[in-house]
């Protein structure tokens, strides 16, 4: 690789390194994995770079996240942790909370862990998308490109994921 | 429309993603339909909590060291042949080094770029100006949500015109505007909400012209934008988050653009 290259691989790629991170954090569900997965998604950018040819920003940023996000999946598929943990169950949980006190104020300090743990039960073609929205700042364009998805459907997943999240929320006041 | 199409549209409106007309249409819809407005306010409810509650992460500055050594060896057996000819094998690592601070600088380059401009005691006083803004009292001069009664009640104050847009139907209403001092003229100040957090926009016509790409900083706990194009200046700051902070600023982007193309 030419060093004007690698230069300009390290000024557009590495300032989305806590993006990746970020992603990769909420599909794995744990720092190692994350680690590895953003290592190997920068070795697989770096290779590709090449055929990059959008502009430093939010561009690149969406590009990056799709190779973690892809990568992330490859992960999966190698060690099938989804398969073996609990997936947010639908049927159990929204029979028992449909129209149970929508307005009422979040307690803070039993949300703040009970809302990331939805999110982390959630299945990962949910999570990904609000990952993706909420922490990340994407547009329903750029997930629907790194999800490799139709704008539409990134819109039903981004409602049925929000859905689930606050059926779980009132779920977990419910049973307190 | 169906209540249910309306329903289907919500995520999309509270997410800026539907269009101007389709946002006006589901405005007018959530003022007579209480489920909607409900779900609406569930969901605002929802997008808060998730950006207060759940963390972004930074990457470990271990993950950071091993991704910047893992490129530099992926890239450096690359080039392997070429490059060692030319330079001697500490000199490369010491190049790689610097390439990799320069990719830090990148990142926090905004003072160094901007200070050739005075951009840095210009963003000092943008700072204080929006935390001056936010004091009881201080926020606007005329309180509108109307573009078409801010722009003109600058007339007279100031030497221009600024254009003034409402993103209500993004999700950004227009909360007024008020006249401030910076850079040594009087300028623009226009206010824009987005959920609880301000947004405070300054703008006057630059000094010398020519366009100036966007950039951020991030100071005491505010993001500032930075761009300018041939007629305007911008400042922009805010306490919210830099991903939504971005939208806005494309929105503005994109609003005087097609503004001056249309002219």
């Amino acid at each position: 690789m030419e060093p004007s290259e690698l230069e300009r691989f390290e000024a557009i790629v590495l300032p989305h390194l806590d993006a990746a991170y970020t992603l990769a954090r909420y599909l794995t569900r744990n720092d190692e994995d994350a680690q590895d997965v953003v290592q190997d998604a920068y070795l697989r950018a770096l290779k590709y770079f090449g055929g990059f040819r959008g502009e430093a920003g939010a561009a690149a940023r969406a590009w990056v996240l799709t190779i973690v996000r892809n990568t992330a999946h490859t992960w999966r598929r190698r060690h099938r942790s989804d398969a073996l943990a609990t997936e947010f169950d639908e049927e159990q949980h929204s029979e028992a909370i449909a129209g149970n006190h929508p307005g009422a104020a979040l307690d803070r300090d039993l949300a703040r862990a009970s809302l990331r743990q939805a999110l982390e039960r959630l299945g990962p073609e949910f999570r990904e998308v609000i990952v993706l929205r909420e922490l990340e700042g994407l547009s329903y364009k750029e997930i629907s490109d790194v999800v490799g998805v139709p704008v539409g459907t990134v819109m039903s997943r981004l409602s049925r994921a929000r859905q689930r999240l606050q059926e779980a929320l009132s779920a977990g006041r419910e049973g307190r | 429309m169906t209540h249910r199409e309306f329903e289907l549209q919500l995520d999309a409106y509270v997410d800026g993603e539907l269009a101007p007309e389709e946002a006006r249409e589901l405005e007018a819809h959530l003022k007579g339909c209480g489920d909607c407005a409900q779900v609406h306010d569930q969901r605002v409810a929802l997008s808060t909590a998730i950006r207060a509650q759940v963390p972004t992460f930074r990457a470990p500055d271990a993950l950071r060291s091993r991704v910047r050594a893992a490129v530099s060896k992926e890239a450096g057996v690359e080039a392997g042949p070429r490059l060692r000819g030319r330079i001697a094998p500490p000199l490369v690592g010491r190049w790689l080094a610097l390439a990799a601070s320069l990719a830090v600088v990148a990142v926090g380059s905004w003072r160094l770029a901007r200070s050739r401009a005075g951009g840095e005691a210009l963003a000092a006083q943008v700072l204080a100006s929006h935390v001056r803004s936010l004091m009881p009292g201080h926020l606007t001069d005329v309180v509108s949500s109307d573009q078409h009664t801010v722009k003109p009640w600058f007339n007279g104050k100031l030497d221009f015109s600024p254009p003034v847009y409402d993103f209500v139907g993004r999700g950004f209403p227009l909360l007024g505007g008020r006249l401030d001092y910076m850079g040594s003229r009087p300028v623009a100040a226009l206010v824009y909400g987005r959920r609880q957090h301000l947004i405070n926009v300054f703008l006057w016509p630059p000094a010398s012209g020519g366009s100036v790409g966007a950039a951020t900083t991030t100071q005491q706990g505010y993001h500032l934008l930075h761009w300018a194009t041939p007629a305007y200046a911008y400042w922009v700051v805010s306490d919210l988050g830099l991903p939504e902070l971005r939208d806005f600023a494309g929105l503005l982007r994109a609003a005087d653009s097609s503004a001056a193309s249309a002219k």
